[in-house]
């Protein structure tokens, strides 16, 4: 029987990670469905492209350059020396040059030169080019096809960030009307449920319920998920997902027997049901702030003592390399906290103190793996030292899990590959570019699979535990495997 | 004392000219990175949790190039070699006028046969970045007009400043030289004397004047952008020192 064939085009996997050569316009079809009118309204945006939206966009990108340090020095020092070249996992999977990073800042960064440098003047020699439709149906493109994963800026002699790029163009397409339907969709849900799913409170009980029922008949007695409750100790914010999507929700069940085994109080919120900040996704400070201050609200509101956040990449970037900065300081927290917390941070605090126990061995039919999440490799920090946020996940699954191997050397850590759906990529209609930029990380999964005989594939990040989930199958691999480190913990915790 | 010439006055409107263009350009510049507010905290992490920290990360990319030694090594090398000996040969240019001296120092040969070394090793690794230029294909693809003219800017202006010590006989080079240091001095003291005419001469120093006119307009502001790179000179302290820049959130979008 013939294999069906894949309504997808699924890379193949041989292990090896080989820079493709280049093919013009490869991915230039793969487009995002465009936002809808009550969403972008919603987010203080025109609904559609209208007349004059030149004019504003060169208005926009002009106050971009006037209040962004990263986006003005970055669009005058690139070299183009091509050290980014081969870093990118869109460019290694779809070969189009449009996708090397250098190639997608130019695009931004040739109409820079037209309104906003002398060298507009001798258009044709130093690559300057007018703002037209062509050009923004470009941008549109690719700077939806960049997961803002920050490789690419990691290897720039001069730090060159993509992301800060890519933010700054969907800042300038979203204030002409010019739209992505996920993202925007997404961050209107937050503003009327709380969350990015869109669950109102009465759903989310009901959830929470009959996740204490599946914890309880797991063994678990007692394990509460408390919602909405004031004067708990501890406000935990986990991304919505892991209230609804598998297998996010056994990292949840994680969590909950955590605090049931230390006895700490704690609660989720209605109101901040979302870890998640999309507004970063779109480079907007106003949305990003927005969705963050939710959380501080809530912890003001239930008068708790500290803030955990759960198991998110960019979550924990926001929450904590944006909130101080956007929201002001946490000082009416308890001090003695780290606030936020990440969970991971919280978990090992409690198993080094003895507070909880873990039993290894029961997660003896594991071998681990650990997929180092962007945002939380290199853009963000948990613990006291440098480099916490390798270490701490890596000994939580250690003491959880007996068998652990490393992911290929030079793609973990901060040179991890991005799980190719970050940045807002996470939707249906990209499928082909998901699977393009999930194949430099699948070669090395792969690669563990067959040499190590890996069967788990820890994570903690929910768009990354989406994303494989989803293209796991495709690959022809157990999309089982997938998993929260928390579900490991889940496993071995001794109740 | 003789009278200036006209190529003289020429060379001195050149160089006055661009001297000026090159410092309002490159304090502009400054000035523009200096005062453009960074809204949020961008370091890319790992990062050094200090201040002094993250500037000593600044410097390893300044001295070492670290990160485009993690990147590509071929680049490195070729690139490395390339600032290092156009580095010491900026050095070099303006040492000679202190080692210029009568009489000679015993060692002067050497410090000639040092500008030679570094000559030849500037014009050939940026005959090296012009190969990888046009060789690899990612590379040739994104290369631009003005990457091909920097370097061969560059190459010609090592080109013209060699021809000087291999070209010209022992006693015409002595020429220059000896008119050189008064034109220099008389640069900076106002008290004109006439500069070299010897045709070589001129050709490198007009094309260095081409070089530090387009400076400012061009991708060598890197040498100053580096210093501002909010992913490397920023410290990783968000909860324990609040980042705030009032005059960023007046981006509100």
């Amino acid at each position: 029987m013939a294999k069906p064939k894949s309504k997808y085009k699924v890379p193949v996997l041989d292990g090896k990670i080989s820079i493709p050569k280049i093919v013009p316009g490869a991915s230039s079809y793969e487009h995002m469905i465009e936002a809808q009118k009550e969403d972008m309204e919603a987010l203080g945006f025109p609904a559609k492209l209208q007349d004059g939206w030149k004019d504003k966009a060169l208005g926009v990108f002009k106050q971009i350059l006037d209040h962004n340090k990263a986006v003005r020095d970055y669009m005058d020092i690139c070299v183009r020396c091509g050290a980014c070249t081969d870093k990118c996992q869109f460019f290694l999977g779809t070969s189009d040059p449009n996708n090397m990073p250098v190639q997608r800042q130019e695009l931004m960064r040739k109409v820079y030169r037209y309104y906003f440098t002398p060298s507009g003047f001798f258009k044709s020699l130093s690559n300057s080019q007018e703002l037209t439709e062509e050009v923004l149906k470009e941008w549109y493109t690719y700077f939806w096809q960049c997961s803002e994963c920050r490789r690419c800026s990691l290897y720039c002699p001069y730090g060159i960030d993509t992301a800060e790029i890519t933010m700054a163009a969907r800042q300038i397409m979203d204030s002409i009307g010019l739209g992505q339907k996920y993202t925007t969709e997404v961050i209107h849900k937050v503003f009327v449920t709380g969350n990015n799913i869109g669950i109102p409170p009465a759903a989310l009980r009901n959830t929470l319920d009959d996740l204490e029922e599946e914890i309880e008949e797991e063994g678990g007695k007692g394990v509460k998920i408390p919602m909405d409750v004031e004067g708990a100790e501890v406000l935990l914010v986990p991304p919505s997902a892991d209230f609804f999507a598998m297998p996010h929700m056994e990292s949840l069940k994680g969590y909950a027997k955590v605090f049931h085994k230390a006895g700490i109080s704690y609660t989720v919120s209605s109101y901040a049901s979302e870890a998640g900040n999309f507004g970063k996704f779109i480079g907007s400070y106003q949305n990003t702030k927005e969705i963050n201050k939710r959380i501080w609200d809530e912890a003001r509101r239930l008068k708790v003592k500290r803030v955990i956040i759960g198991e998110c990449g960019h979550a924990w970037r926001a929450a904590y390399m944006y909130s101080n900065t956007m929201n002001g300081p946490f000082d009416f927290l308890d001090s003695k906290y780290k606030q936020p917390t990440h969970i991971c941070e919280f978990t090992l605090g409690l198993v080094k103190d003895g507070v909880i126990k873990l039993d290894p061995t029961a997660n003896d039919d594991k071998i681990v793996t650990f997929h180092d999440s962007c945002n939380v490799a290199r853009g963000s920090r948990i613990g006291d030292v440098v480099g916490g946020q390798f270490t701490i996940p890596r000994e939580l699954i250690k003491a959880a899990a007996n068998k652990f191997v490393e992911l290929r050397e030079g793609t973990t850590k901060e040179s991890t590959f991005c799980c190719g759906a970050g940045g807002g990529l996470l939707t249906e209609e990209v499928m082909n570019v998901r699977l393009a930029g999930s194949m430099p990380r699948m070669q090395t999964v792969k690669e563990a699979v067959d040499n190590h005989g890996v069967n788990f594939y820890a994570l903690i990040c929910a768009i990354c535990k989406t994303q494989f989930s989803k293209v796991f199958p495709l690959y022809g691999l157990d999309a089982e495997m997938v998993g929260g480190i928390h579900q490991l913990v889940s496993n071995a915790i001794i109740m | 004392m003789e009278p200036l010439t006209v190529t003289t006055y020429i060379y001195l409107l050149i160089t006055y000219s661009v001297g000026l263009v090159f410092a309002i350009g490159v304090i502009l510049r400054i000035y523009q990175y200096a005062t453009t507010p960074q809204p949020i905290k961008i370091m890319l992490t790992p990062a050094p949790l200090t201040k002094s920290g993250a500037f000593a990360r600044v410097l390893g990319e300044v001295f070492f190039f670290k990160s485009l030694f993690k990147s590509n090594k071929p680049t490195w090398v070729f690139g490395y070699l390339f600032h290092i000996s156009f580095f010491l040969l900026i050095a070099m240019h303006f040492a000679r006028h202190f080692v210029y001296t009568n009489p000679l120092p015993s060692w002067y040969n050497y410090f000639v046969l040092a500008g030679i070394v570094c000559g030849i090793i500037m014009v050939l690794s940026l005959f090296l970045l012009l190969m990888r230029r046009v060789v690899v294909e990612r590379v040739k693809f994104i290369s631009l007009f003005q990457d091909y003219l920097i370097l061969i800017l560059l190459m010609l202006i090592g080109i013209a400043g060699l021809s000087l010590n291999f070209v010209l006989t022992p006693s015409a080079l002595t020429v220059v030289d000896k008119q050189l240091d008064p034109y220099i001095n008389g640069l900076l003291t106002f008290q004109f004397t006439n500069i070299p005419s010897n045709p070589l001469f001129l050709m490198h120093y007009t094309l260095v004047m081409l070089l530090i006119l387009y400076i400012p307009f061009s991708k060598v502001m890197h040498f100053v952008g580096i210093f501002f790179s909010p992913t490397r000179n920023m410290a990783d302290n968000p909860i324990e020192e609040r980042y705030y820049r009032p005059n960023a959130k007046d981006l509100s979008i």
